[in-house]
């Protein structure tokens, strides 16, 4: 049974994008036949992320539009065949595409692949009503601001009104070391203000800029920390039960300190 | 707050982060402003206060979040339970 699920957060910039992509190559390492969807019509990232910037021939409004097959537009991944990605179009704006248009693509889409992961550009307008159309869940990106989970908690309470079920949360661009001093929320402060289950911690680190730079996901990255931490919320979203959450480490002064004598390195969170 | 402030309290900023937040989406959700929140305490107080004679300086009247419900909670001290008239 295929499924459709939006990645979205009300605040900009918290993650929506970088998470798509991640998900997206985790799940379809994992056998899953996936397409990533950009719905930030206008700011198209997804492709820049990806790596497939220089294939896009064909965008998502194209074939609404009518102008090409969806087929045509739809770009393979260099590195797993069964990860596909819809580009959005660079030089239109969300009015292009209506919810309805929308849904009716989405539903096309689940004919031919097992999970259809739409990245929600920020915001609460027609770009966010457009990508949650075509829906069968949502998750939540938030990181542990006040801003963050403020928009969080808003767009919880519109997915509700668009009578989908329950979403589920990922915590972005968590630090160890400030929780552990006490100068960032820690996840059950998260949860306890938002009150919708948990289905992953990603740590802040490096290495989603450096896999950002090179247009390489970091799910692809068998060592990295946070490779690991899409790795596993992808088995959470696959219906995987018990799927441990990795012990959180410091990654502050002492784990530096160790480090620097040798200690095994600290890792982040997952 | 400096490196040895900080290391003296055990106080970080996200006991500020967390009860700004609470207080913030309970009014996002809420939608009575600072003004109208004054108002209905007022009268409720003024209510209470012809059956039980109160500590008005010492009441705590917030609205609260806890999961996805609000909750008006209250705290008002009696001094004196009166048998004024009502
Ligand atoms: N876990 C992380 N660690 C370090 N940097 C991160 C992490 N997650 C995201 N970033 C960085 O934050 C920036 C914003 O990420 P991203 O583009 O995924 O957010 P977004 O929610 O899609 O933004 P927008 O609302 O503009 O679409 C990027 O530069 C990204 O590299
Ligand atoms: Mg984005």
């Amino acid at each position: 049974m295929s499924e459709c699920i939006v990645i979205t957060s009300g605040k900009g910039g918290v993650g929506k994008t970088t998470t798509s992509a991640n998900l997206g190559v985790a799940l379809a390492l994992q056998g899953h036949r996936v397409a990533v969807v950009d719905a930030d019509i206008g700011l198209r990232n997804l492709d820049v992320i990806l790596g497939l910037e220089n294939r896009i021939v064909y965008d998502l409004v194209h074939v609404i539009e009518g102008e090409c097959r969806l087929k045509q537009a739809l770009i393979r991944d260099k590195k797993v065949d069964t990860l596909y990605l819809l580009p959005a179009a660079q030089t239109r704006d969300k009015s292009a595409v209506s919810p309805e248009q929308m849904k009716d693509l989405i539903n096309q889409m689940k004919e031919e692949f097992d999970y259809v992961l739409v990245d929600c550009p920020a915001g609460i307008e027609q770009g966010f009503r457009n990508s949650i159309a075509g829906a069968d869940r949502a998750l939540i990106v938030t990181t542990p601001e006040v801003s963050a989970i403020r928009d969080a908690d808003r767009i919880i309470g519109l997915v509700e009104a668009a009578e989908l079920p329950e979403p589920k949360l990922i915590i972005n661009r968590f630090r160890q070391h400030m929780v552990d001093r006490g100068d960032m929320l820690d996840k059950d402060d998260i949860l306890e203000i938002l009150a919708i289950p948990l289905v992953g911690i990603i740590p802040d680190h490096e290495d989603v800029i450096i896999s950002a730079n090179r247009g390489k996901p970091v799910a692809f990255d068998e060592d990295s920390v946070v490779g690991e931490a899409y790795r596993r919320i992808a088995r959470r979203i696959n219906g995987e039960p018990d799927v441990p959450f990795i012990a959180l480490e410091s990654s502050g002064f002492w784990s530096n300190m160790k480090r620097w004598f040798g200690v095994s390195a600290a890792k982040g969170a997952v | 707050m400096s490196f040895f402030s900080r290391m003296f309290s055990n106080k970080g900023s996200k006991d500020d982060a967390k009860a700004r937040l609470k207080l913030l989406l309970v009014h996002d959700q809420v939608d009575l402003t600072p003004a109208q929140m004054e108002a209905m305490k007022a009268e409720v107080i003024e209510v209470i206060g012809r059956y039980v004679e109160i500590d008005r300086d010492s009441i705590d009247f917030k609205l609260e979040r806890s999961g996805g419900d609000v909750a008006l909670v209250s705290n008002v001290p009696v001094r004196r339970v009166t048998a004024r008239a009502v």
